[in-house]
């Protein structure tokens, strides 16, 4: 520096500017050197080190793919709807697993958002393993760190376009535009399509099962509708279903019907007794069987020589029952309900040999006479031999078990019975369990219970003079009502007298069918033909209109449904305005809903759903044209397509949804 | 050879490929004899086949100086007919083209879409940095273009995902913009990787492609074999191309081939290869990435352009491009191929300038001695240099290999316009004028450009102290040296005034470290022999001046340089001057400003200037160097 200092031929102060800039460039140049050294950069990678990290890379690369091509494939194979809701449960599933390997069966909670600004579906796991994490190993840890851990986990997959997380822990998950868009545009080309499902399985539904010889009620009604729903819901799903209507067609009450019967039409085995009423001759059989001591007897041995197959009284039985029969039908036909019978006569030749494999592996006791089975966890233990020898609906509920099990092979069976029947039921499931029938991680049996129907006073419901509400005299009264309705809404007018009668009966067993399944079934519920006719609300009628409104729109753009289907496979579905957006997502949820109905076989849920997907349709419509008219013309400036498709997969799903309540919409109301 | 080879295997689809090698070699032998040594030169093989002959005529490498000073604008050049190219949709009238059935409708189609218009495109791979080459294919692309009144697409050509950063996409665009050309669009080959994946599906349906699993090794070299899958059922051939989308292959394992016999006889080109790396636009969509010889036309098909221009090594390609527009019934296009652009002394391989880079040759892609063209910007080299130098290049389609030297030329025409004179000094000496006129600094006015007095002037303050070349001083001056001297005065540049040495001091060593002059008003002095720059309350800056970076025209000619291109470095390629001075008028300049050194030459900011501390960079000299011509 000192010879620079006195070589300078310069002023001295431009020669300190040169020194310092100098040691600014050498400090410069060594910082640089020593960010080399910290990052290794001396050692050099080594050629086969570098080789190995891009195959690494590669492999990665390629597994990414392939676990992208098998989610494809298995989607698209069933062109099965995505269950988005599994689907993500799957990936966080694989997050946390990945975050906490070590955790036994972490919580695992998705669900939909209930807010925009939380995303689309928010994951909730992260408080449930920070409680587990503090209770079994005593680890203080935020949940909002544990949500952190889990996004970072989070696997490559195609729903998610970011993850955020909120609040305490929330992860508020966004879904791509994209994939709901073509989500959207699959559903439109390939239909309202379960989803997938592996290998075909069998339910066995057993449902309605009125008494013969007595009149269907009320309460009846209930078991009818669930049933045929839930029929409905399983064979969509991909089931083979076997409905079964248990009819109460093999007990003491005939041989007194038949005693009566042979008095009444001794020529019953030639000519065909006009029995019109069949209630006012149970009535009468059943007086004689109380005051005739005579009688009394003759009816017991008519119950043997039934229960021993003698033709003649075969054929008394079966013209009895033929007269129910018919009165039962009547009523399936306006319900549309498809049931085959298999009433309790169809077992009884097995009771037999249910008693004996009881008997055989050791579970029976004799108790006064009579054989019953203990069966744990029950305190009332099941008659299966009464102390005369009979056998009692415990023995037939057995056989019918063991059939519906070991000859039927159901995969899961279904009793759409009333909640009275819980208990036993319940030790008839538990029977079957005890013996070996099936095994409840395999084999699914469950109760469908139910509350009753109570009328407007809250009280059980009666006709105003006492007695039980005939189902026919009830289902007549809805017609009338919607007719009414309809007339008041001076419908009669516009529509033709065809379209008008459909839509009479499309609206009053629509109605019928909705209010009762439209509430949680486990509760009892208030039978009220005003509000389910109310077209505000929750309602058949509601929706209903609603529907028959979406499907005019596109009629009313002159678009048909060929030029509907061909613009499905060529338009992207946009869902650029926020509630375009909220009607696709709405639409998708669909599979998600019934996966939730195929588990707890709650059907009101698909109501809720349903009632959901129209008001978020009205709000898309209220704010996004479909159509754009000139104000002053009328005429039809511009169809924006992708909204009718939008308006279309809505109906769609819609139309679906009222199949699967056994709902049937009309073109015009 | 490659297209008798190439004929004779679509006559004899199933005989031995070696058998059949070995006839035609025999029976060639016997008519031609044996190969001469002008054989077994390469380039006229190039212009055999397909060329009109009109073109053939041109073909030829031009050197430098054969050229001579030919000016006419590039756009002249490129106007209307000169180069006897295709009006739009008249593509058929152009020799080579194939019509098919569809032709004609394709063409009206497409003039329906383009409204006539001329449609060209400059597709750079973004892989890399652009070079000098590279200037004559923008020029062609957009020039043509421009000329003709139509529109030229910037589209990336980004098939493969193995090497593309953000960086080479926007140094490209800067590129093409600082050349002064505006892209009409600017697309990626890889917006259009889903409807390529269409097309393959429906060139497999209609039995013209077929998922192949030979390995590279097979089908490299001369007369590999025919592949043993070439005749597989279509449904077979369409499952496996979905196997291989879905990543059921691993690399190398399955292609998708072409089923077409190339002008050089080579077989079946690869249409789609598996590569499991992420695409630097499409993400992890895609594991299979399409060829160039796939992608090119049916991208220039989809961008509708009228004129597909390329260099003449694609020339063996494009028998493929219009085979497998026809083999879709898409708009074909037609492609023309023109010469190369090469220069002496460089190199301009991707991989040779990252050799150099990590060497420590040059600093970096855009170390001034390179041939890129941000090297050629941040050396100084106007835009409008570079265009004239393709322009002189001429659009023949003869491959030119130019010395650099013309390349300095032009840039020396256009900085003479625009580049304003100033003063600096590289090896100060100090000079006090001890009868100094004024108490302060007086004002000089010296003009922008001398040979134009209305482009204004600056100022300059001139105080007693300045600061000579130490070359410009001689304590004695010999016959010849017309500078300052003892007893020898001096101009001073713009001042007016003429030094006159008073006292020389020196140090202990003998060495000058100062001067003290008195000075005398020019008109009453007696002419001087010499005018000197000089510079006054200066500014400090550094000065790098450049040298060719390699000693031998072809530094990659193994003949000419053994060693290779790394041991041909010239060591004096740079030369940096630390503590140069120049005058204030530079004060407020910004990197890339040009100035014209009084007697030093032409130089630019450098973006490495700091604030006090600013840095040039010698562009040209002012004169050739007569040891280069």
């Amino acid at each position: 520096i000192l010879q620079l200092l006195t070589s300078c031929p310069l002023s001295r102060n431009y020669c300190v500017t040169t020194q310092f800039a100098f040691q600014e460039n050498e400090i410069k140049l060594l910082t640089a050197e020593i960010e080399r050294l910290k990052n290794f950069g001396c050692l050099g990678v080594s050629p086969s080190l570098e080789g190995l990290r891009d195959e690494n890379a590669k492999l990665k690369y390629r597994l990414n793919f392939l676990k992208k091509s098998l989610q494809e494939e298995r989607s698209k194979s069933m062109k099965s709807m995505i269950n988005i809701n599994s689907c993500l449960q799957e990936i966080f599933g694989a997050a946390i697993q990945a975050a906490y390997p070590d955790l036994e069966n972490p919580p695992l909670v998705v669900t939909p958002s209930q807010q925009p600004k939380f995303g689309d579906y928010q994951c909730n796991s992260a408080m449930g393993i920070s409680q587990i994490l503090l209770k079994t190993r005593e680890q203080k840890v935020i949940p909002r760190e544990i949500a952190e851990k889990i996004a970072k986990n989070i696997p490559a997959n195609e729903y998610i376009e970011k993850v955020e997380i909120a609040g305490p822990g929330f992860i508020n998950v966004h879904l791509r535009k994209d994939f709901v868009s073509k989500q959207l545009s699959s559903l439109l080309i390939n239909g309202v399509q379960p989803p997938a499902n592996g290998k075909r399985k069998k339910a066995v539904v057993d449902f309605s099962s009125p008494n013969i010889a007595k009149e269907m009620h009320v309460g009846h009604l209930r078991s009818t509708i669930i049933g045929e729903s839930m029929c409905r819901l399983f064979e969509f799903a991909g089931y083979d279903v076997l409905r079964l209507n248990h009819l109460g067609d093999w007990g003491t009450q005939f041989g007194m019907l038949i005693a009566h019967l042979q008095d009444k039409f001794p020529d019953y085995l030639t000519v065909s007794p006009p029995i019109g009423d069949l209630q006012a001759f149970y009535k009468e059989s059943k007086q004689r069987f109380d005051t005739e001591e005579e009688f009394k007897k003759r009816a017991y041995q008519c119950v043997v020589l039934l229960q021993s197959k003698n033709p003649d009284f075969i054929k008394a039985w079966n013209l009895i029952c033929d007269v129910s029969r018919r009165e039962f039908q009547k009523i399936y036909n306006c319900l549309d309900v498809t049931i085959i019978e298999r009433g309790e006569s169809f077992y009884h030749e097995m009771m037999k040999d249910i008693v004996k494999e009881f008997e055989d592996k050791g579970f029976v006791q004799v108790d006064d006479g009579r054989k019953v089975v203990f069966v744990p966890g029950f305190p009332v233990p099941l008659t299966i031999v009464k102390s005369d020898g009979g056998y009692t609906y415990d023995t037939s509920d057995l056989a019918a078990l063991k059939h519906r099990l070991c000859e039927e092979k159901g995969d899961i069976l279904i009793y759409v019975v009333d909640s009275g029947q819980s208990v036993h039921l319940q030790t008839i499931f538990a029977a079957g369990q005890m013996i070996g029938w099936y095994d409840p991680k395999v084999t699914r049996v469950a109760h469908a219970a139910f509350g009753v129907v109570l009328g407007e006073d809250k009280k059980k419901f009666k006709t105003r003079s006492g007695d039980t509400v005939r189902l026919i005299d009830l289902l007549e009264e809805g017609l009338k009502r919607a007719m009414d309705k309809l007339k008041d809404k001076e419908r009669d007018k516009v529509l033709t007298p065809e379209e008008l009668k459909a839509a009479q009966t499309s609206v009053a067993f629509g109605c019928i069918k909705y209010a009762d399944l439209s509430h949680n079934r486990l509760n009892d519920y208030v039978f009220s033909f005003d509000k389910m006719l109310d077209d505000r609300g929750n309602t058949a009628a509601y929706l209903l209109y609603a529907f028959t409104r979406i499907r005019a729109i596109a009629r009313l753009a002159n678009i048909d449904e060929q030029m509907l289907r061909k613009a499905a496979r060529e338009e992207v579905l946009v869902l650029d305005h926020e509630k375009e957006w909220k009607l696709g997502k709405c639409i998708l949820r669909f599979p998600e809903i019934l996966q939730k109905i195929l588990e707890d076989l709650l059907l009101h849920t698909l109501c809720d759903y349903l009632y959901e997907l129209a008001t978020t349709f009205t709000e898309f419509y209220d704010s996004c044209y479909c159509v754009e008219k000139d104000r002053q013309t009328g005429q039809i400036v511009k169809v924006n397509m992708w909204r009718l498709l939008l308006c279309e997969a809505t109906a769609t799903v819609m139309a679906k949804g009222f199949d699967i309540l056994g709902i049937k919409p009309v073109q015009r109301m | 050879m490659g297209l008798l080879m190439g004929e004779a295997r679509n006559q004899l689809r199933w005989a031995d490929g070696k058998t059949i090698k070995n006839e035609v070699d025999l029976q060639v032998l016997h008519l031609l004899g044996p190969k001469t040594e002008a054989d077994l030169e390469k380039k006229p093989k190039v212009a055999k086949a397909r060329l009109a002959p009109a073109e053939k005529q041109k073909v030829a490498v031009v050197e430098n100086g054969d050229m001579g000073t030919e000016t006419k604008s590039l756009l002249e050049q490129l106007r209307g007919e000169a180069l006897k190219f295709h009006k739009p949709g008249e593509n058929y009238k152009t020799e080579g083209y194939v019509v098919t059935p569809n032709t004609m409708a394709l063409l009206k189609q497409h003039l329906a879409i383009t409204g006539g218009q001329v449609r060209t495109r400059f597709p750079p791979e973004p892989n890399g940095i652009l070079h000098i080459g590279h200037a004559k294919a923008i020029n062609f692309n957009f020039g043509y273009a421009k000329a003709n009144g139509g529109v030229c697409f910037l589209r990336y050509d980004d098939t493969n995902p193995e090497k593309e950063e953000e960086k080479y996409f926007t140094a490209i665009r800067e590129m093409v913009e600082w050349l002064g050309y505006q892209p009409y669009a600017v697309t990626h080959a890889s917006d259009y990787f889903d409807q390529l994946y269409t097309w393959a599906l429906e060139l497999i349906r209609r039995g013209q492609a077929y998922v192949c699993h030979q390995k590279v090794e097979e089908i490299k070299g001369h007369n590999p074999p025919p592949s043993p899958w070439r005749d597989r059922p279509v449904e077979e051939s369409l499952l496996l191309f979905e196997d291989m989308r879905k990543g059921k292959f691993g690399e190398g394992e399955a292609t998708l081939r072409m089923k077409l016999v190339m002008e050089d006889g080579k077989m079946d080109p690869v249409a789609y290869r598996v590569k499991f790396t992420p695409h630097h636009r499409t993400g992890d969509k895609w594991c299979i990435y399409p060829t160039y010889d796939y992608t090119h036309c049916l991208c220039d098909s989809i961008e509708h352009i009228t004129h597909s221009l390329c260099t003449k090594e694609f020339q063996a390609r494009r028998s493929s491009y219009f085979w497998l527009c026809n083999a879709l019934d898409v708009y074909c296009p037609v492609q023309w191929e023109y010469g190369r652009l090469n220069l002496l002394y460089t190199v301009v391989s991707k991989r040779k300038i990252i050799r150099l880079v990590e060497t420590g040759a040059v600093r970096d892609w855009d170390d001034p001695r390179l041939f890129t063209l941000t090297a050629l910007r941040r050396r100084g080299f106007p835009p409008e240099a570079i265009n004239n130098f393709c322009a002189r290049v001429g659009v023949t389609v003869a491959q030119a290999t130019m010395e650099p030297h013309l390349l300095e030329a032009c840039a020396r025409e256009v900085l003479n316009e625009q580049a304003p004179r100033a003063m600096a000094v590289l090896e100060p000496l100090k000079v006090t004028i001890t009868n100094f006129p004024a108490p302060k600094a007086l004002e000089v006015l010296v003009p922008n450009f001398p040979a134009d007095e209305t482009r204004g002037f600056h100022k300059v303050p001139f105080h007693q102290t300045i600061y000579i070349e130490e070359t410009d001083f001689r304590e004695e001056a010999d016959k010849g040296y017309k500078r300052l001297a003892p007893g020898q005065p001096v101009g001073l540049r713009h001042t007016g005034y003429v030094i006159t040495v008073q006292n020389v001091i020196k140090d202990v060593s003998g060495r000058v470290m100062e001067l003290e002059v008195t000075c005398t008003k020019s008109d009453v002095a007696e002419k001087p022999k010499a005018f000197i720059h000089w510079v006054s309350v200066p500014l400090a800056c550094e000065v790098r001046l450049y040298e060719r970076l390699f000693l031998h025209k072809n530094p990659e000619d193994p003949s000419e340089v053994p060693g290779g291109f790394l041991s041909d470095l010239n060591p004096d390629s740079l030369r940096v001057v630390h503590n140069a001075l120049v005058d204030s008028s530079v004060r407020s300049a910004q990197p890339f400003d040009k100035f014209q050194f009084e007697r030093l030459g032409y130089f630019s900011v450098d973006p490495d200037s700091e604030e006090g501390k600013m840095v040039f960079n010698r562009t040209v000299t002012l004169k050739e160097d007569p040891g280069k011509a």
